[in-house]
């Protein structure tokens, strides 16, 4: 029974979301507006669950050696936020946005940043021309590197087309491949789910 | 020259009796804005029942005694090595399913189904699992698998609710936090296994700089380039799906990934006739739906 | 040969590298590439007071990629006198969404309401593309700054994606993608994107399968959106610093190559 109510009540709603998309009559266009606002409805109050257990465990893990600094800052920017929205709201010129630009911003896009040096060292680590596949792969890497800068039109003008060759051609190829791929993937794991094959995400099976 | 497709015809005209029932018809073949049917996804209608059948079809033949094996996965195989490593360093495993996803999407429930299987070995091995997650429902669901992975492997009480939690909504607030937590705990093994998007690179380099060994999979083609690079094992694209066949060996999921290829031959074929048929008639284009 | 001090190395080299770009001004010339011509040429030949759809669909940390995107594509459209509806899917995106929007018409002399509203965030981002093809005043019953949004005269004849010409996703992730596989396929919306370096690769196979109208793709991009609209700007500004990046990141595959032939040809002889 533990499991019986979950698995009809994914199947039937799993049918009801594929019968209404090629549907447009009134009966399914609201029966489909209803699930999306449940759906919104739904999702708002498992921000409340996240916090929640968020706070929980900052609290028991601050006991924890070396932990206690991280946890503080985590629990004080997920107080000061929501206080200084309170207090001043989150209009243009409020403190809350004051934070915003100048605390939130920078700080995401320096961890964004990150991404540049990572790129630096795995691509040091990472292209060597061991093989002849990887020889291949190296050499279209440089076309593609030097053919996406404003330098490469002052080297020939054929670099930007031949790296838009590579990327709109063989590279294409190979994703569109992998996409199908994974699309087949998601729709047959969608499938397993709706039938009740795939039920590892239910407790007691 | 324009070629109707005998399929969209026949489909046409069934779902025409069958679902309308009398509804008013346009001239182009589109329904007015109220009918049971839209005439516009017929397509699609008619792709997913043809898929639908052959995967009950799939199915139905295991139950009637036919055998399916997949190829072997290496990035499967090594998930006992992974979790015999961490044992061993007497360190943690940290398992993440990265940013982008949430628990609708396929490639989490197939994440979900992955991490059954290191619960469950993990709990037999007495070594910690830690999993950072962007989203509450999936830290619920989670709790849940690594529970009951817990009471498969005989060791309820090596469930710890607290190492599977819920850190930001935030891309790069997560990333950071998940960073951190590999810096500081320095896991012997990292499982990068869902939907990632800019934080994979950056997580994948920390994980290479500690020297884990990393599983990673995705559904991001442009971030399968990040993860060949800097991890040790990359599941690409449908490995990913196929996982939870592979490693329950369930006859019916292993059916569903066998009814995946067949179907995959059925797109090949498609493209390649649709291919000649614009090569010889360049102005067709009834393929292009 | 990746230790930990190497790794340093290679980041202080990239950090000086990029630093010492900005410090320098020169004018790079950027000819515009087809996804980008396609994004300009639609809006500059779209009809005045058409409406197009801004979605704000990145966090605060792309920023400094996404920021010149942003400005040049809100500057074209408010040149054109076309009409914009902002909005977010993402929470982050909001603020930031309606700072441009506001500075950007500030600089056209248009009026909230009139020439432009800001719809704000909303969450749950499929239910919300989705709900915006059956009712987007349903889906947004107030704008940002809480006023109801059926009061603006811009919102009167809007009803549903009918009435939206283009739906413009400036994002750094694949939030792009709900757009071209939600508001495409079920409601015919035609969508174009406004994206970070990292993400343009993953949107070749919509773009090229028309599903993804065109797109303005990273610094580079912005570059030459700047240069087709003819003021310069965040772009073409960090084309130095993204040119030398990549020169730096060639310079260390050969250095690590000669690395690597050496050190075999020495174990060869071993």
């Amino acid at each position: 029974m533990r499991t019986r109510i979950p698995l009809l009540v994914c199947l039937v709603s799993g049918i009801i979301m594929f019968a209404q998309y090629f549907s447009s009559h009134p009966i399914a266009k609201t029966v489909y507006n209803g699930i999306l606002e449940w759906w919104q409805i739904i999702f708002a109050f498992t921000m409340f669950v996240g916090v929640a257990a968020f706070i929980r465990n900052s609290l028991k893990n601050m006991r924890r050696k070396g932990e206690a600094p991280y946890r503080v800052a985590a629990l004080v920017g997920l107080t000061l936020m929501p206080l200084l929205a309170l207090i001043g709201g989150t209009k243009f010129g409020s403190p809350f946005l004051w934070a915003f630009d100048n605390m939130i911003a920078p700080m995401q896009s320096t961890v964004f940043s990150l991404l540049a040096f990572f790129v630096v060292s795995a691509s040091f680590r990472g292209f060597r021309a061991r093989t002849i596949p990887a020889t291949i792969l190296l050499l279209t890497a440089l076309i593609v590197l030097i053919g996406r800068i404003p330098i490469a039109e002052l080297i020939s003008e054929s670099f930007p087309k031949l790296t838009f060759w590579i990327q709109s051609y063989p590279s294409m190829a190979a994703r569109r491949a992998i996409l199908i791929g994974i699309g087949l993937g998601s729709m047959t794991t969608a499938l397993r789910v709706i039938l009740g094959i795939e039920r590892t995400y239910l407790r007691g099976e | 020259m324009h070629v109707p497709s005998p399929l969209k015809c026949v489909f046409f005209l069934c779902v025409l009796l069958v679902l309308n029932g009398g509804s008013v018809v346009a001239a182009d073949g589109l329904t007015d804005d109220s009918s049971w049917f839209k005439f516009d996804t017929l397509p699609t209608l008619i792709f997913s029942i043809v898929s639908l059948a052959i995967v009950l079809y799939a199915i139905w033949s295991v139950k009637s005694g036919k055998k399916f094996r997949i190829r072997e996965i290496p990035g499967l195989k090594a998930v006992e090595e992974a979790v015999g490593r961490a044992t061993e360093m007497g360190s943690a495993i940290l398992y993440t399913p990265g940013w982008g996803g949430d628990i609708q999407r396929p490639t989490t429930i197939a994440s979900m189904n992955i991490l059954s299987t290191v619960a469950e070995k993990t709990a037999e091995y007495d070594c910690r699992l830690i999993y950072p997650t962007h989203d509450p429902v999936i830290m619920a669901v989670a709790q849940e698998v690594v529970r009951e992975g817990c009471i498969k492997a005989g060791h309820p009480d090596r469930f710890r609710s607290e190492d599977i939690f819920y850190i930001s909504s935030s891309q790069f607030g997560y990333a950071a936090a998940v960073d951190g937590i590999i810096s500081r705990t320095k896991p012997a093994s990292v499982f990068l296994l869902g939907t990632f998007e800019a934080e994979s690179l950056i997580l994948a380099e920390t994980g290479n700089s500690i020297g884990a060994i990393q599983i990673a999979g995705t559904d991001s083609t442009i971030q399968l380039a990040f993860f060949i690079v800097a991890c040790d094992y990359t599941l690409i694209g449908e490995e990913l799906f196929a996982a939870s066949g592979y490693l329950s060996q369930n006859e019916s999921i292993l059916a569903s990934v066998k009814a995946q290829d067949i179907l995959k031959i059925l797109i090949a074929l498609f493209v390649v006739l649709a291919m000649i048929w614009a090569t010889v008639s360049p102005s067709s284009g009834w393929w292009a739906f | 040969m990746t230790t930990l001090r190497t790794r340093w190395i290679l980041f202080a080299g990239l950090a000086v590298v990029v630093i010492a770009s900005y410090l320098i001004t020169v004018h790079f010339r950027t000819t515009a590439s087809p996804a980008t011509q396609a994004a300009f040429d639609y809006l500059e030949t779209l009809p005045e007071s058409s409406v197009v759809v801004f979605s704000f669909d990145h966090e605060a940390s792309s920023l400094p990629e996404i920021k010149p995107i942003s400005l040049a594509m809100l500057r074209h459209a408010f040149q054109k006198n076309l009409k914009i509806v902002g909005l977010s899917l993402f929470a982050e995106g909001t603020a930031i969404g309606y700072s441009l929007l506001r500075k950007t018409a500030g600089e056209y002399g248009k009026v909230y309401g009139e020439d432009y509203i800001f719809l704000g965030f909303k969450p749950q981002y499929i239910s919300a593309i989705l709900g915006m093809g059956e009712s987007i005043r349903r889906v947004f019953p107030q704008d940002y700054l809480g006023n109801v949004t059926d009061t603006f005269s811009i919102m009167r004849d809007v009803e549903d994606y009918n009435d939206i010409e283009m739906v413009i996703s400036i994002a750094d992730g694949d939030r792009t993608v709900q757009w071209i596989e939600y508001a495409g396929p079920r409601y015919n919306q035609k969508v174009m994107a406004g994206l970070t370096a990292a993400m343009i690769t993953s949107y070749d196979p919509y773009l090229s399968s028309r599903q993804l109208y065109a797109v303005v793709g990273g610094l580079r991009g912005a570059a030459e959106y700047e240069t087709l609209l003819g003021k310069r700007g965040g772009g073409n500004r960090g084309m130095l610093a993204q040119s030398s990046a990549h020169i730096y990141v060639i310079a260390l595959v050969l250095i690590g190559n000669i690395i690597y032939f050496r050190n075999r040809k020495r174990r060869g002889r071993g």
